[in-house]
């Protein structure tokens, strides 16, 4: 955490805590949460399997809402926001990823990596936008729709959307989690050089030790609670700490 | 296996509900109309047998021909020989007559708008007092409950009344129930009732009564009492039994009611057709959404046939279940329509409901047949649903090859227009004429269904690029989304192409008849005024006074007063009841031109000579110089020589007969109509001369007709407005009744979208996630629906004008012979369907923008 002083900070959580149902049936999916991300950084989220990874990602970015504390992004406070103010917060300022589905079936590659500043009426920055899609690697498959193209392409595609917008910060929920281990290490790689290379700040989900390891830092979730996080990881080290955690 | 398909249902309460919805508006209709008509039949009939029951037996004369208003009178020097037979208790002598309109306070005339206005002498037998008194000598009157209350008439009050032959005043001295003590017996028609002497003389029965009521004295045997006054009146008079008078009446009745009845069938079947196409595609769409399902069936080992009979099976439960409601909706539709018509001036008495085995049959087959057959070919498809599509994310069931479309669909259509041809052009029945075309529309309708998938998704992108345009993304989606499923598209679209077909073939009809008729009367009119009942048509009880045409005569401002007489049905010539108009041949042709092709009208002897239009005159193979023989209402028959042939039925009908024929043998002497011409006008005068001559005649003619406020006096101008504003009227009225369709088009689209909507819910949630706002998204699917309502509608059109321009084609010239396609009525009919497809959208795009961003990503 020795960063966090001289780095802005792209979005936040104080307390946040989310639960569902009520009384017997109750489930802290988020208990009380406090975390950070910084600027530039790529962070991983690991935690077995109903920890609350996704709800965290979902509440940071504007999706859902917590019950309880306070979302930030950037000085942004999302509680503060109406539905329609989250809505474009999430077109201008936030880019997320899904597992899968991340594409309009109707709208060809080129149109859903630009569909937010489309919505927005915006032009966005073609210089940015044409450096994105070259690095989708799709070349003339760009005017193809999302099922003339592959897993791997499609979650290309979703990336190239979520940093077209140059967002304040990307969320991805398990992004190689539904593809090929070597399409996996394409998508990581396409992220990991949209940090380096392009600034960007991503927060990411994943299960896997080796994925996680090109992260910056790594967050580890369990029960709705953060328990530990390590910083500039090795594949080894991630494994040693999980085993720790009992996963 | 009925379990699995309960279960089903149950899980998908929406789309069960939404496919139920259409299945229910055809049963609805179907059941309305039945209902309706025999609740109307049970009670009238009740009414019939009290309006009888005030007499045991009735004396008239002998009629073979003409309505009941054409029956020639008895002498009143008949009453005193009916009351000396034995066992006649009572006499009740009684005359009536239409065209009996009462003035109200404010001056204006009361006219029903259909029903007639009629006067009565007032009967204790008949005539319940609920207020006052029986009118007594010659001032006063007494009227109906219905008619007095609606107008505001007070008892003490003097009102004008419009006889047939003069106006008067006279004073409201009691308020009365028409038939029965409890009700007043009304389909609106106004009635007026005087004492006898009163009515004798103020309706032209000057020494002579309609017909003679009797009562027999107690203990006589009606039977008897018949026998004994046929034997002593001889052949000219009948006596008819209570039961005959109840049956005469009912049947009367029966003729009203039998309109509406098909009125309301054709409304049904319309209904059920348009629905029909919206059931099949609901079943295709679910089918479409239950594909990975039916594969796990499938996977888990569930035959083809099994997959195929569950799907037969749930739009039995559908139909069923939409049967039982539409049976409710039905029931409670012919209340809303009792008080519709009441609304509109048509006194209907309220009854208890009547349903009938018969319409339960009927709705059962409606809603459970139509849904069964519409499932047929969804549960073809279904089987051939392999256990690979549980694995595969994407599987769609193949559909049909666009080449075996264009030619499956192609030859229906073929057939249908086969057929359509067939009916109009066979010369068949009526039965047959009617079911061929039927069944014509029908198959063109369903083949062009068929093909439409074809060009559906071109036309959708095309039809969607000016919205794109404008909105952006949200029309780029809606763009795409309808033009996505080129099938869904096509069905959802065909609903609304059958409504604007006939509306578009309406219009195309109605404008080419409107060109015709006015044309016509442009060349055929000569006379400067037209006289004729504020009542709109040529209808026996909408006529006026033979006063009138006097005083019109009087007057130095006019030349020469055209009188002219009419009656439907009220001779026969070979058997068959034709309608009837009599004029003074010499003068009719001066004034109105009926185009004469062959003889001539002038020179022909009045008493003894029949004219007759150009279609009668083939139909009879009769020309100039052949007899005809003509069967009046007074049951005599006369051998009337042609006279001459005419080319132009818009003003004498097709048989006319010169007034000195008519008053032989009718006793109804009122006017259909009068025209006039001005004097000392001529063409040759200048505007400014022609002008004076106008404004002095008009001032002239107003004065005259203010004792008249049903007539009106209309000139040349003003009289072709007022027949092509009726003509319009009519047509308005039609394409209303054939708006029905259009709603059930649109209950269709947002059945769909519904559907469509629920099937895109992870896209929808995507969208919203990226950054879709609500209102983007709303607006996507709103103009989405938009998109397939003009694709809808501009199909609707083109198969509206081309059935419209066969129609006129089809049609006999005399009634039309210049083909017109009105374009911007058919655009605007375009625009109203892409409204109304925006308006359809609201309920599923609301239901799209409400999703939950998460709830959505996360729905499978
Ligand atoms: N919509 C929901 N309703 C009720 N419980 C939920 C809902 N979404 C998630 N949960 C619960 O919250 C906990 C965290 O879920 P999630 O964030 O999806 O975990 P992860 O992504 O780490 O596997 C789980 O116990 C899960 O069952
Ligand atoms: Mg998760």
């Amino acid at each position: 955490m020795t960063d966090t002083t001289t780095l802005a900070v792209a979005a936040r959580a104080v307390g946040a805590t989310k639960i569902y149902g009520a009384g017997d049936t109750e489930v802290r999916a988020l208990d009380a949460i406090d975390v950070s991300f910084e600027q530039g950084r790529f962070t991983a989220i690991m935690g077995p399997s109903g920890s609350g990874k996704s709800t965290l990602m979902h509440c940071m970015a504007g999706l859902d809402t917590v019950t309880g504390g306070q979302v930030f992004i950037g000085d942004t406070d999302l509680s503060t926001l109406s539905e329609r103010d989250l809505t474009l917060l999430r077109r201008d300022h936030v880019g997320f990823v899904f597992q899968a589905f991340n594409l309009v079936p109707t709208l060809n590659a080129i149109e859903n990596i630009t569909l937010p500043m489309d919505l927005a009426g915006a032009d966005g920055d073609p210089a940015w936008i044409d450096e994105v899609v070259d690095t989708t690697g799709l070349g003339d498959r760009v005017k193809h729709r999302p099922n003339e193209l592959s897993g791997g392409q499609q979650q290309r595609v979703a990336v190239a959307r979520a940093l077209a917008g140059k967002p304040q910060i990307i969320f991805a929920d398990e992004p190689t989690g539904n593809v090929d281990s070597n399409t996996g290490a394409e998508i990581l790689d396409f992220m990991g050089r949209a940090v380096t290379e392009m600034g960007q700040t991503i927060v990411m989900v994943t299960h896997d030790a080796a994925v996680a390891a090109r992260a910056d830092r790594v967050v580890f979730l369990v029960d709705g609670k953060i328990v530990d996080e390590l910083a500039d990881p090795t594949p080894e080290g991630i494994r040693d700490r999980m085993n720790r955690l009992g996963t | 296996m009925l379990r699995l398909i309960l279960r089903n249902l149950v899980e998908k309460k929406i789309r069960f509900a939404l496919t139920t919805l259409t299945v229910v508006m055809g049963v609805m209709f179907v059941v309305g109309a039945f209902v309706l008509t025999d609740s109307l039949r049970a009670t009238f009939s009740e009414l019939a047998s009290d309006i009888a029951s005030g007499t045991d037996l009735i004396v008239r004369t002998a009629q073979e021909v003409g309505g009941d208003f054409d029956r020639p009178p008895l002498p009143e020097d008949l009453v005193d020989p009916v009351a000396r037979v034995d066992g006649v208790g009572q006499v009740l002598p009684a005359v009536a007559a239409v065209n009996v309109v009462i003035v109200d306070g404010d001056g204006e005339a009361i006219v029903p708008p259909g029903p007639p206005a009629l006067g009565f002498n007032f009967r204790d037998s008949l005539f319940f007092l609920v207020e006052g008194r029986a009118p007594v000598g010659g001032g006063e009157f007494a009227a109906d409950a219905d008619t007095a209350a609606r107008n505001n008439l007070r008892v003490g009050g003097t009102y004008a009344i419009n006889g047939p032959i003069r106006a008067e005043d006279f004073e409201l001295v009691g308020v009365f129930n028409f038939g029965s003590p409890d009700t007043n017996t009304s389909v609106g028609q106004t009635m007026a009732a005087f004492d006898l002497p009163t009515a004798q003389r103020f309706l032209g029965f000057e020494g002579e009564v309609l017909t003679i009521g009797v009562r027999v004295s107690p203990g006589a045997d009606p039977a008897a009492v018949k026998a004994d006054l046929e034997a002593a009146l001889g052949d000219s008079y009948e006596v008819i039994t209570q039961q005959i008078v109840a049956q005469e009446q009912e049947a009367d009745f029966g003729d009203f009611i039998n309109i509406f009845n098909w009125i309301l069938l054709v409304f049904a079947f319309i209904a059920v057709f348009v629905s029909a196409f919206i059931i099949n595609n609901t079943f295709q769409m679910v089918l479409d959404q239950r594909v990975r399902e039916i594969g796990l069936w499938r996977a888990v080992g569930a035959t083809p046939r099994q997959v195929g009979w569950s799907v037969i099976g749930e739009s039995a439960v559908v139909g069923a279940l939409a049967t039982a409601v539409g049976i409710g909706c039905g029931m409670g539709l012919s209340v809303v329509l009792r008080v519709l018509l009441r609304a509109g001036g048509f006194g209907l008495p309220s009854g208890p409901l009547e349903l009938r085995p018969r319409t339960v049959l009927l709705a059962v087959l409606v809603g459970l047949g139509v849904t069964v057959i519409s499932s047929v070919g969804p549960a073809l498809r279904a089987r051939r649903i392999s256990p690979i599509a549980a694995l595969h994310h994407g599987y769609r069931i193949a559909p049909a090859g666009l080449r075996r479309r264009l030619i499956t669909g192609g030859a229906v259509a073929a057939a249908g227009v086969a057929a359509l041809i067939a009916g109009m052009f066979g010369g068949l029945g009526t039965a047959p004429t009617l079911a061929l075309i039927g069944a014509g529309a029908l198959a063109t309708f369903i083949g062009i269904n068929t093909v439409s998938p074809a060009f559906a998704r071109p036309i959708a992108r095309l039809l969607g690029r000016p919205m794109q345009a404008v909105f952006r993304v949200p029309g780029r989606i809606a763009r795409e989304n309808a033009a996505r499923n080129p099938r869904r598209t096509a069905s959802t679209a065909g609903a609304l192409m059958i409504g604007l077909a006939l509306v578009g073939l309406t219009a195309v009809v109605g404008e080419s008849v409107e060109t015709t008729f006015v044309r016509t009367l442009d060349n055929a009119v000569t006379a400067d005024y037209f006289v004729r009942s504020t009542r709109q048509g040529f209808n026996p009880s909408a006529g006026f006074s033979e006063q009138v045409a006097d005083d019109l005569e009087a007057l130095d401002e006019l030349d020469r007063v055209v009188r002219y007489r009419f009656a439907f049905g009220s001779v026969e010539v070979n058997g068959i009841p034709r309608d009837i108009t009599a004029a003074e041949m010499a003068a009719v042709e001066s004034h109105l031109d009926g185009d004469v092709v062959s003889g001539d009208l002038a020179s022909a002897d009045p008493p003894t000579s029949v004219a007759l239009h150009v279609d009668p005159a083939a139909d009879l193979q009769v020309g100039v110089g052949d007899t005809v023989e003509m069967t009046f209402p007074d049951n005599e028959t006369a051998t009337l020589t042609v006279a001459a042939v005419y080319a132009d039925a818009t003003i004498y009908g097709n048989w006319l007969i010169d007034l000195a024929l008519w008053d032989e043998h009718f006793n109804r002497s009122d006017l259909a109509f009068a025209s006039a011409t001005i004097a000392g006008f001529s063409d040759d005068l200048d505007e400014a001369e022609q002008a004076v001559l106008l404004d002095r005649s008009r001032a002239a003619i107003d004065e005259a007709l203010a004792d008249y406020p049903t007539v009106k006096a209309e000139n040349r101008v003003e009289f072709r407005q007022s027949q092509q504003a009726q003509l319009n009227s009519f047509l308005i009225v039609i394409t209303l009744f054939l708006g029905l369709a259009l709603v059930i088009a649109l209950v269709g689209i947002t059945n769909t979208l519904a559907l469509s909507v629920f099937e895109r819910t992870r896209e929808i949630g995507l969208l919203r996630a990226v950054g879709m706002t609500r209102r983007q998204l709303r607006r996507s699917i709103r103009w989405e629906a938009a998109i397939v309502a003009v694709f809808g509608a501009l199909l609707g059109v083109a198969v509206g004008v081309v059935f419209g321009v066969a129609a006129t084609l089809a049609l006999p010239d005399a009634f039309v012979n210049d083909v017109r396609i009105p374009w911007t009525t058919l655009a605007v009919y375009v625009a109203v369907s892409a409204l109304a497809g925006l308006i359809a959208a609201i309920g599923p795009a609301r239901r799209a923008g409400r999703m939950k961003v998460l709830d959505a990503i996360a729905y499978e």
